[in-house]
């Protein structure tokens, strides 16, 4: 039985903001004021995770992500309940925890702007104190799993975003940490420079047996990296558990994708937008008992989504066909995307 | 980790540093055009102070006491002791853009010290072009006034330009860690900065409390008169015997006040 | 032609509303202002009780402190940031998007700072003049000198801005925007007269100063304003004099603009 790397238990963080007042006189108020009220940016959280998983960590923005990433990095002390990483309380000694830690954090480098890669890969080894034989192992690693030596010698700051993004999950890596934290590591990047850093994480995961606890928007992250997923909003857990599960538990969903013109290619996103309104419109006068029901645009189709122990989705279809002629469509399973959704919206739980 | 680290103590950080300003020097070389014209306007900057100096005193033979060539000598001490924070400390003055756009947090992730590695990643070169104009001043200003030079007094100099840079560091120190609280704080170490370009001039031309005020809060008193003392007068006030220990405590405290910042930054900032 | 002036109102706006934001950062600069005011203040008068003459180079220690309190009050009232807006908008490429603006750059520019200007107008100058004129009891004549003053601080808001787009367009031939900055600040606060009253200056100095365009911003108002032997003729040349260089400084600005752009059009930046 092995011990999780990271336990939460019971975890709380609240912030004390003040209430700001109006104006000048305000203003100067406010620099005496005692009229504090308390945010709880985190609410009684629990998890453990296990060494080597790669977990997805999500939510919508202020859900309380990014305050949970920093109690566990050691910048942030929780308010109340306990963190152990690598079996140690990460506040109580920032440094000590740093040191067996990696973080890429939001978009901007953590790497010496000025400097060519190779220099920052050095620095880092001399200040994590790397010993040399590891330090050359790990590199002819990221030499074998990407082409990286043509950047050796570039400045960071000369770097495109994918290069960069790169360069500091390597970076995150080098001393063999046992955690690593990603934030967005692929927000902005184009399709093949996403594939790329997902495959380079999930082989550093498996080579190393890094645990990885991402953050992201990108469902494809979620879908090319992790099996378990954890789900927070307004700082209180609402999933834990595998992808799986949770697509079984909406095993009876299905997406019908549609399109109503030939060239839908060619439709504005505004005309897209109002074939889907006029659609939702028709289907819960149709069946308003349904709520499951949900019309949305993704890139040139209209999704259908809906749970078949609800309404079988041929009598659906063929409702829409007696008023509109449908050129083009295609069935799918509910994706994680809408799973997720569902999730934020309450939908279950 | 599978080996035993050593600990991290002032000699891994000298090593840390003097590695980072090594090829940050080589980076900034690169760059030699913007180099060039940086550089130029530094020495301008300085020689237009001097014009201004000049011009001030060809008038009058001396000020509240101190004769032309005194007051030159505290000039190029204030420029000497300037120069510390000028080149070492110079990131400081993106530290508010910094926490502005929320990238400091990045800084909070390593296994070292916060402020080391904020102060560490910029070394300013052009500030020892005022380094060398303090130091002509000051070796001009020295003969002029006939002081001796051994072994004795040129340890004591050490000492106090090593005192006047401390209390030079701290002020600039406190001046932008303000942007931990603040928004739009540019404007407090633009002024700060101001203040201490009349670091040059002796503290006994100010009167009751901003006396006070230049010496015990917004200490520029300390960064050249007060230190320079020893050399130019006979009697040695006690201000100029703790300078150096209130200069420690000083800096200790800034470095307090700015550590307090980055904490409340990282708690609160996002 | 109303619709055209609605567009440059606008702009002037949003120069004045941006700087009312920064309403703690104004307490700062105000703050820092008068401190700074106070050690010019012991500072002279050191110099003046060091000396054996109540009067020097024909001014007062009164004379002298109302000089410099104007010119130290103009100067931040004058502060602009044209130079590192035009060096930044240049290496962040954003200068496409400003030209294809319909107004021209150097208007753009003039109005928006124009509007940050105006405002430190009304909370710093007006407000320090004031102050100064009670404590001096009639420091200043409040005669014709006010409105000679008005005009020639508005031609040296003008000439200031242009001198600052002058260098400003520098910074399309180099990365170093603090370098070149730093280079403009210390000519035009020296020989301008702005940190030590130009009457001061050794007689060769005073020369090359008449005949340089830096003294015509901060010198010609305050003078225009406290020296009241100064005939109408004399006043009416200072102020022709502040024009002719808005004139050669205007022009060249432009056409050294207009040569500049052409590496960003041409090149494609």
């Amino acid at each position: 039985m092995t011990e999780p790397i990271i336990t939460l238990k019971n975890v709380s963080k609240e912030f004390k903001v003040l209430n700001r007042h109006e104006g000048v006189k305000g203003g100067f108020k406010d620099l005496f004021s005692r009229d504090y009220k308390i945010i709880k940016a985190v609410n009684d959280i629990s998890m453990e995770i296990m060494p080597g998983e790669i977990c997805g960590y999500l939510g919508p923005n202020g859900a309380g992500k990014s305050t949970t990433i920093k109690m566990m990095t050691g910048v942030l002390e929780p308010t109340a309940g306990e963190i152990y990483v690598n079996g140690k309380i990460p506040y109580k000694n920032r440094t000590e925890n740093a040191q067996n830690i990696g973080v890429v954090f939001g978009q901007r480098s953590q790497l010496w702007w000025s400097l060519p890669l190779i220099e920052s890969f050095k620095l880092l080894r001399d200040i994590y104190q790397i010993e040399e034989k590891q330090y050359k192992d790990m590199m002819e690693l990221y030499e074998s799993l990407v082409d990286i030596k043509s950047l050796y010698s570039k400045p960071v700051r000369q770097m495109s975003l994918g290069q960069r993004t790169l360069s500091d999950i390597l970076a995150a890596f080098l001393h063999n940490p046992g955690v690593v934290f990603l934030d967005e590591p692929t927000i902005g990047l184009d399709v093949s420079m996403k594939s790329k850093i997902r495959d380079l994480i999930k082989a550093l995961n498996h080579e190393k047996n890094t645990t990885v606890i991402l953050t992201t928007h990108d469902m494809g992250d979620v879908d090319a990296l992790c099996k378990r997923i954890v789900i927070i909003d307004k700082g209180v857990m609402l999933y834990d558990n595998s992808i799986e599960n949770l697509k079984h538990f909406f095993g009876a969903y299905r997406t019908m994708r549609l399109r109503f013109t030939k060239n839908a290619a060619e439709l504005t996103e505004e005309a897209l937008q109002k074939q889907a309104e006029e659609l939702t419109v028709d289907l819960k006068q149709k069946y308003p008992q349904a709520s499951s029901i949900s019309v949305t645009v993704d890139d040139d189709w209209i999704d259908v989504l809906l749970n078949e122990e609800e309404i079988p989705l041929m009598k659906v279809m063929n409702h829409i066909q007696e008023t509109k002629r449908i050129y083009d469509v295609q069935l799918q399973e509910i994706s994680t995307e809408s799973v997720i959704k569902k999730i934020y919206d309450k939908e279950i739980v | 980790m599978k080996h035993k680290l050593k600990k991290r103590g002032i000699g891994f950080y000298a090593s840390i540093y003097f590695k980072i300003i090594a090829q940050d020097f080589k980076s900034k070389m690169s760059y030699r055009a913007d180099f060039i014209i940086s550089t130029l306007g530094m020495i301008m900057t300085n020689i237009s102070g001097f014009i201004g100096f000049y011009i001030m005193f060809q008038k009058f033979e001396t000020i509240n006491g101190w004769n032309y060539y005194e007051m030159l000598f505290l000039y190029g001490f204030s420029l000497i002791a300037l120069t510390p924070m000028q080149c070492l400390f110079d990131n400081n003055w993106n530290l508010r853009f910094v926490v502005e756009d929320g990238s400091f947090i990045k800084y909070c992730f390593r296994p070292i010290n916060i402020f080391f590695y904020y102060i560490s990643e910029v070394f300013d070169v052009k500030g020892l072009g005022q380094l060398l104009m303090g130091g002509i001043t000051l070796t001009y200003a020295w003969n002029k006034l006939s002081l001796p030079f051994s072994f004795k007094t040129g340890a004591l100099l050490l000492l106090a330009l090593f005192t006047g840079s401390l209390f030079m560091i701290a002020i600039m120190n406190m001046a932008a860690a303000t942007c931990f609280w603040i928004i739009h704080s540019g404007y407090v170490m633009v002024t700060m900065f101001k203040f201490t370009e009349y670091a040059k001039y002796p503290v006994t031309i100010y009167q009751g409390f901003f006396r006070v005020l230049f010496t015990f809060i917004i200490p520029i008193a300390f960064v050249a008169y007060y230190p320079s003392y020893i050399f130019l007068r006979p009697e040695v006030p006690l201000l100029t015997c703790i300078a150096p220990l209130f200069g420690i405590f000083f800096f200790w405290l800034s470095y307090r006040f700015w550590m307090l910042g980055a904490m409340r930054y990282s708690g609160t900032g996002n | 032609m109303r619709m055209k002036l609605r567009k440059y109102t606008a702009l002037l706006r949003v120069g004045i509303l941006e700087e009312m934001q920064y309403r703690l950062g104004a307490a700062v600069k105000l703050f820092g202002n008068i401190i700074y005011l106070i050690i010019i203040y012991f500072l002279w008068k050191a110099i003046f009780d060091s000396s054996p003459t109540d009067v020097v180079n024909n001014m007062t220690f009164t004379d002298t402190m109302i000089y410099l309190v104007l010119a130290s009050t103009l100067f931040s009232t004058m502060e602009m940031f044209v130079t590192w807006w035009i060096g930044r908008s240049v290496q962040t490429g954003d200068i496409i998007l400003e030209l294809l603006l319909p107004i021209g750059y150097s208007s753009l520019n003039l109005l928006q700072s124009s509007g940050n200007t105006i405002v430190a107008v009304v909370v710093n100058l007006i407000p320090t003049m004031a102050i100064v004129y009670l404590i001096t009891g009639g420091g200043f004549a409040l005669s014709v000198n006010l409105i000679f003053f008005a005009m020639a601080v508005v031609l040296g808001i003008v000439l200031n801005y242009y001198i600052n787009f002058f260098v400003g367009t520098i910074c399309f031939y180099t990365e170093s925007i603090w370098g070149i900055n730093i280079m403009k600040e210390v000519i035009v606060l020296l020989l301008s007269g702005a940190s030590i009253p130009i009457a001061f200056f050794p007689e060769t100095l005073q020369r090359v100063v008449h005949y340089l365009p830096f003294q015509a911003i901060y010198n010609t108002p305050i003078m225009l304003l406290i020296d009241n032997s100064l005939s109408i003729q004399e006043r009416f040349s200072m102020l022709g004099i502040q024009v002719f260089w808005l004139i050669v400084v205007g022009s060249i600005s432009h056409v050294f603009f207009r040569i500049s752009i052409r590496r960003v059009t041409v090149n494609g930046g």
